[in-house]
């Protein structure tokens, strides 16, 4: 039987992550937690390619990542967007909306 | 960047990591757990879910890119292993250091003298302006000389140039305030500065309206480096008055100071418009403005849309027209209708002289490839040398990559890993070889002829240079590690870990075939060096044909001071006198051209006998009575000149003449040379007045290969504008300069002395590029023999190391000692008559490129084939046979029990 849940397209990780951070800081067990809620059932995140993922997206500026408290009370590394980070999330977020709304209008032209 | 940064920081990149992943890998654990999974299952489905350790590799990638990370890894690896065996790293080290250091040296020079474009403006565009054919008229000079009529003339053909200039190199005596003295300088079209695109540093450059007619530009610009090292680089010398050879001009201007002139070989103190000859070359009495002599060179500037070919295509026809006209210029000689034949078939030539015109790199350029060829051997035998040390410590090293290949390890993992070692040490040895380079360059520089002018040649480091050094040694390095690296690559694992520690393979066969070649390499270098030492030998043995122990010579030019010229053919008589009167004088002559300085006068001569017979081009020369016999000449036939012989002052022409043997020989052949009539020159004008009274022994007039007809005539005649002398000294003879330097003072305060030099020291100087040749070569040969011998050193102990257990079983079963040594020496003795018969073809074939450099032996002579091939075959036998006598005292029991 197949997954009912897909795999998550190259590329959108990147896209969600900062999307989840935009909201709030967080760490990467958290930032795991909120994909799965979020897209539950949907799409399947591979929990290991998150953090590659995140160094990425740190190396290039748009995380700035820190240690502190979490709710457990231990030492945890907690990722927030930077300035960059955010201005990414809006070209990637407004790219995202030009593609899917491309892709829909192919659909429905198509389908009359 | 960062990721380079990166690498300095991953210790603390790592602790973060796993933090944060065991902070994930608990919570994961924790939560799973309250949801009722077992703690085991939990833990075991959270490690599958995470690939803990893939996810910290692709981490890492992200760090730092792993082609990067593998190749530092290999670095820090490569830099330990070598600090573990220090003896093998200072091996490679110097192999390379030397091969890189010696090329980088050479090219240097190769790129100085011969490659490098004048610092103008667009170099490609200027192109050398050369007579093809009969020039019909004399000259001056050294080479490519053209007239400055044509200058001016080609000026006007514009379709094909955007600027003509003309120059010649010129010596003059400068007094600036102090004593006067004699400096190298260039005189120069008006058009010269703004050809090239040269600004001024200071003032202006010398212009057009300079050069407009004769007299016109009393101005000089200095060069930047003279205006240094003179004035101190003083601010206002725009405007100072010097007196250049007695005539007063004025510094209108200091030239751009990366200038150095045309020539990469002189820098000249200062540039003088060509309207200035008269008073710039004492020397020429005629109008060098109009007369058709030859005496500048002419460079010009193309048009951007043209080239050479073209624009020598395009300016034939006007040529001949030309050729046709300058005929009716005054000055322009009587000739036969056989040479005006020849003179009317001249073409022009033009080609490309992005470099400018140097005579310095006439002479040199053959020479200078020859030695990068052979620096190039060299480069190649050391990366041969460190090949076959790496394929040595690849065969100690044979376990250690079986290991890590049964582990896993990709074959091209281990190749890249074993070429990073070799560019490791590459570099580090070109790092070295540049290090002493400059050191090497400054040698090489002072071998070089150096007069008057200073040279422009530097032994700084060109980025040029540093781009060729680095080049150099990555491919020395890449070279170098090829052979093992591929070796790595290939051959069984099994039986590389089945193999006993020291027993190893090692890649004997490829190790035989490096040394066959490095072997190869040195014969041809050791042939190259003995054909140069011989060459040098051959020519200090023979010597110039007279004698130069104990003589001192000295030169002085009056006319330069503004003598007129038949004062100056007195001054020159009374020094004459005063010097033959010193006590140390043991016999004392003149000469007007100096001997052994690579220039002469020469002229085509008229023989009268039952007929005329026209001579080609005579090397002639006017010397004082006692010339022959203070040299040590022999007179073979008729007489000496004496004092009669001479024409009093101002009474032009000669009465009389002396010529050698060679002359006798080839024009008088089966005749009484004595009382034949001779005259200089070769037109229907020429009165053949002069008498042949004596026939000299031959010697050589220009250089120690110069083997030339010539005629003599009797010195002190009215038209001498100065002198060399040459003096016999009792003793030391640096002993008398300072007495003749006190006669000439006394004679004339203001007269500057030319040089002084003895005659043993003018002979070492006019065989630079011999000596050049043989020192270099000779050097080069023998490191390659130390480089090669090495090499057959390590291969042979290596292969009786491996053997030993063999022949201990061949001498348990009765072998003898001398069987065992011969056994060892059969192998070298292969690769030793292998080298010599791949080089000798070598020889052979390149025997021609070196011919023209080469005195009294031939490229080919066996008997320094053979000699250079018994010199290799001892020191190899030598450097075999240590191993062997070694392999022949091995103790069967030791052998044995070494299982």
């Amino acid at each position: 039987m197949p997954s009912p849940r897909f795999p998550i397209p190259q590329g959108t990780l990147d896209m969600l992550i900062l999307q989840i951070l935009s909201l709030e800081p967080a760490h990467g067990y958290g930032i795991a937690q909120r994909l799965e809620q979020i897209s539950r059932s949907v799409v399947q995140v591979n929990q290991g390619s998150l953090y590659p993922a995140l160094h990425r997206l740190q190396q290039k500026g748009w995380l700035r990542a820190e240690w502190k408290q979490s709710e457990t009370g231990r030492e945890a590394k907690f990722y927030s967007l930077t300035h960059a980070g955010r201005r990414q999330l809006a070209v990637e977020k407004d790219s995202w909306a030009r593609l899917s709304g491309a892709v829909n209008l192919i659909f429905e032209k198509g389908s009359r | 960047m960062i990721q380079l940064f990166n690498w300095f920081r991953r210790g603390s990149l790592e602790r973060g990591l796993d933090c944060e992943l065991q902070y994930h890998f608990d919570r994961r654990v924790s939560d799973l757990t309250e949801s009722g999974i077992p703690d085991l299952e939990a833990r075991r489905r959270v490690a599958v879910e995470l690939g803990l350790a893939r996810v910290r590799e692709e981490v890492r990638d992200v760090w730092l890119t792993r082609w990067l990370r593998d190749f530092l890894y290999d670095l820090r690896f490569s830099a330990r292993s070598f600090f573990r065996s220090p003896g093998f790293t200072a091996a490679t080290l110097i192999s390379l250091a030397l091969g890189i250091g010696a090329t980088t040296a050479i090219y240097s020079l190769v790129d100085q003298v011969i490659l490098h474009a004048l610092p103008i403006q667009d170099p490609a565009r200027l192109v050398l302006v050369d007579w093809n054919g009969d020039q019909a008229t004399g000259g001056f000079g050294s080479w490519n000389l053209m007239s400055y009529p044509i200058c001016r003339d080609l000026q006007r053909q514009t379709r094909f140039f955007d600027g003509v200039l003309c120059r010649a190199e010129i010596q003059v005596n400068l007094s600036a305030g102090g004593d006067p003295k004699p400096v190298a300088a260039e005189i120069v079209s008006g058009s010269y500065f703004a050809v090239l695109g040269i600004a001024p540093a200071l003032g202006r450059v010398i212009e057009e309206r300079d050069d407009a007619a004769p007299g016109d530009g009393p101005v000089v610009v200095l060069s930047s480096d003279f205006w240094q090292a003179e004035f101190g680089s003083a601010a206002d010398i725009v405007g100072r008055k010097l007196l250049i050879n007695h005539h007063p001009m004025t510094v209108v201007g200091v030239a751009a100071a990366a200038f150095h002139g045309v020539d990469v070989g002189a820098i000249p103190a200062f540039w003088i418009p060509a309207s200035m000859y008269a008073e710039a070359i004492p020397g020429a009495e005629e109008d060098l403005l109009r007369r058709p002599t030859f005496w500048m060179q002419i460079l010009a500037r193309l048009r951007p849309d043209l080239t050479p070919a073209q624009a020598q295509a395009g300016l034939q026809p006007w040529f001949k027209a030309w050729l046709q006209d300058n005929m009716l210029r005054p000055g322009f000689p009587i000739i036969t209708a056989d040479r005006r034949g020849r003179y009317l078939a001249s073409t022009l030539e033009l080609t490309s002289a992005p470099q400018g015109h140097s005579p310095l790199r006439r002479s040199l350029s053959q020479p200078l490839w020859l030695l990068f060829a052979a620096t190039g051997v060299l480069l190649g035998l050391a990366c041969l040398n460190v090949a076959g040390l790496f394929l040595a410590r690849g065969s100690t090293l044979g376990r250690e990559i079986g290991t890590r290949l049964a582990l896993g390890a990709s074959r091209s993992r281990i190749g890249r890993q074993l070429l990073s070692d070799s560019v490791l040490l590459a570099l580090a040895g070109g790092v070295l070889g540049v290090a002493t380079a400059p050191l090497a360059i400054r040698t090489l520089i002072a071998f070089l002829p150096h007069d008057l002018a200073a040279s422009a040649l530097r032994e700084t480091l060109s980025v040029r240079l540093l781009a060729f050094a680095f080049f150099a040694s990555v491919v020395a390095g890449l070279l170098s590690g090829l052979a093992p690296a591929l070796r790595a690559g290939g051959g069984s694992l099994v039986s590389s870990l089945r193999e006993r520690a020291g027993t190893g393979f090692g890649g004997v066969r490829l190790r035989k075939c490096i040394v066959t070649l490095q072997l190869a390499f040195t014969v041809v270098l050791v042939i190259g060096a003995a054909l140069f030492i011989r060459t040098l030998a051959g020519l200090l043995a023979k010597g110039p044909g007279f004698e130069t122990s104990g003589i001192l010579s000295f030169a002085v030019a009056p006319v330069q001071s503004g003598y007129s010229r038949a004062d100056a053919a007195r001054f020159v008589r009374r020094l004459h006198e005063e010097v033959r009167a010193l006590p140390a004088t043991l016999n004392s002559a003149a000469a007007r051209w100096a001997f052994l300085t690579g220039g002469s006068w020469n002229n085509a001569t008229t023989i009268q006998t039952d007929r005329r017979i026209v001579t080609g081009n005579v090397n002639l020369n006017a010397v004082s009575p006692g010339f022959f016999s203070t040299l040590g000449i022999r007179i073979l036939a008729g007489r000496d000149f004496d004092t009669h012989d001479s024409r009093p002052a101002g009474e032009a022409g000669h009465r009389s003449a002396i010529v050698n043997e060679a002359f006798v020989k080839r024009y008088l052949a089966g005749r009484d040379p004595l009382g034949i009539h001779i005259g200089e020159g070769s037109g229907p004008e020429v009165k053949p007045d002069v008498v042949i009274v004596g026939v000299c022994a031959g010697f050589n007039y220009r250089g120690l290969r110069d083997d030339s007809e010539q005629a003599f005539f009797p010195m002190f005649e009215g038209e001498d504008a100065g002198a060399t002398f040459y003096i016999k000294i009792r003793g030391a003879p640096e002993q008398a300069i300072p007495s003749i330097r006190r006669i000439v003072h006394q004679a004339d305060p203001r007269l500057p002395i030319l040089w002084f030099r003895t005659l043993d020291d003018q002979v070492n100087r006019s065989l630079t590029t011999e000596r050049l040749l043989a020192g270099l070569s000779g050097s080069f040969g023998a490191l390659a023999l130390l480089l090669s011998l090495i090499g057959l050193y390590g291969v042979m102990s290596f292969v009786v190391t491996r053997r030993t257990r063999e022949i201990g079983i061949r001498l348990a079963l009765g072998a003898t000692g001398a069987s065992a040594i011969r056994l060892v020496l059969h192998d070298a003795i292969t690769m030793i008559a292998g080298g010599i018969a791949i080089a000798l073809p070598c020889v052979a074939a390149l025997g021609k490129l070196v011919q023209s450099q080469l005195f009294g032996v031939t490229a080919t002579d066996p008997a320094t084939a053979g000699a250079a091939a018994l010199v290799l075959v001892a020191g190899a036998l030598a450097a075999a046979l240590i191993p062997a006598w070694r392999a022949s005292n091995v103790s069967p029991m030791d052998a044995l029990r070494l299982e």
